[in-house]
């Protein structure tokens, strides 16, 4: 299982203090989602040294579709895992259609989710997150309020089959949560083990799947190098 | 007043748990407890919470790095750990949590999952992003003092 971080300079810890706490933790890999260009190197090193996969990813906080867009193409090659963050509506939909995206973070906060944007989200592969920051670190009002979005949220992406993951959005290696832990919150407010593990494997599939595709031996989806017939 | 005859008392479970925190948080147990029944009655609720039955016993504390034993109604394990994994600060202080093992009897619980005393901490200076900072060091782990805050760092991150 993987946990998505927020590492140094956009949070509180550096990515291999996070590799760390997750190694203890019991995760698989994390994925260091950073605002700016990945430092691949930093993952690598922490990888090597804590024995769990660090996977760099950027995460695109944008104002609009048209700076979105921008982001998209400029930092799709130079990343593994591509995480767009939702504002709007507006950028929500422009998630969903674009093919080239991995995740769509936060659709809940400030934007709206509905049965198109499933449907899109489906067809073109892009997870959506279900965030559960609000859900641990917040209390009252606000609480209430993402829990609500996140039923319906829950709703919808059971009901399409849309794919999704889950994270705790951590800022620092102390808001990291095990595994078993989230399990249980997610139990708590209505989501089923499974979904939270699947929700968390999500993340290590993605970037398998994502190295794969950019690895130097891979051609297209479904065609091999193997071997062939010789002429008689 | 009269003990309870066995087969009514309750049945408890005791869950070990690792605290960790920035160096310079100082609460107790008090405060850890008063924060453990809030995370409880806003998530479970008041029936849910006075059910899992919350405990704290044996807290320590030291430099950032602490343990605890929660004791919980047995069948409530679940809860506990949903509650204990919603405490986010303690006194305002920044809290990671993580539930280590779940034992029986207290004993069991501190003699499978609970280290004892954590390696110490010493100060040091460091050289982060070209300017100098002071920092706490224990094992390979650092907390960074920078004017934004805290930084958890390794010690890989200055090699």
């Amino acid at each position: 299982m993987y946990e998505a971080v927020h590492a140094h300079p956009d949070g509180d810890s550096t990515p291999s203090r996070f590799a760390r706490t997750a190694a203890e933790y019991g995760f698989e890999g994390v994925v260091v989602r950073s605002q700016g260009a990945p430092d691949h190197d930093a993952c690598e090193r922490a990888s090597d040294r804590y024995g769990v996969d660090v996977v760099d990813a950027v995460e695109i906080v944008a104002a609009g579709p048209e700076q979105a867009s921008g982001a998209v193409g400029n930092f799709r090659p130079k990343t593994t895992l591509l995480v767009l963050r939702g504002g709007d509506d507006n950028l929500n939909r422009f998630a969903t259609e674009q093919e080239r995206i991995d995740v769509l973070s936060r659709p809940m906060a400030g934007g709206d989710f509905n049965h198109v944007l499933a449907k899109s989200a489906k067809r073109n592969g892009v997870r959506v997150e279900f965030d559960f920051r609000r859900v641990l670190r917040a209390d009252g009002g606000r609480r209430v309020q993402a829990l609500k979005s996140m039923r319906k949220l829950r709703e919808l992406v059971e009901y399409y089959d849309v794919p999704f993951v889950v994270s705790a959005n951590p800022s620092s290696h102390l808001q990291l949560r095990a595994p078993r832990e989230l399990v249980a919150v997610g139990e708590r407010v209505g989501f089923s083990e499974e979904q939270v593990k699947t929700g968390l494997r999500e993340w290590g599939r993605l970037a398998a799947r994502n190295r794969e595709r950019t690895s130097e031996s891979f051609i297209a989806p479904g065609v091999k190098r193997g071997r062939y017939e010789e002429d008689g | 007043m009269k003990h309870l005859p066995k087969h009514l008392r309750p049945r408890w479970r005791y869950l070990a748990v690792g605290i960790e925190t920035w160096p310079d948080a100082t609460f107790i147990r008090g405060d850890f407890q008063r924060e453990l029944w809030y995370a409880a009655q806003n998530l479970l609720g008041d029936a849910g919470s006075a059910d899992a039955d919350l405990t704290v016993y044996g807290f320590e504390l030291q430099d950032g790095v602490g343990e605890a034993v929660v004791r919980v109604r047995r069948g409530h394990v679940g809860d506990a750990r949903a509650a204990l994994a919603c405490v986010s600060s303690v006194a305002d202080d920044e809290i990671g949590i993580r539930v280590r093992g779940v034992s029986g009897t207290v004993r069991a619980c501190e003699e499978s999952y609970l280290r004892g005393a954590a390696a110490s901490s010493e100060k040091r200076q460091v050289v982060f992003e070209g300017s100098e900072r002071s920092a706490v060091v224990r094992d390979d782990a650092l907390c960074v003092r920078l004017p934004s805050g805290v930084l958890g760092a390794t010690k890989l991150d200055f090699e």
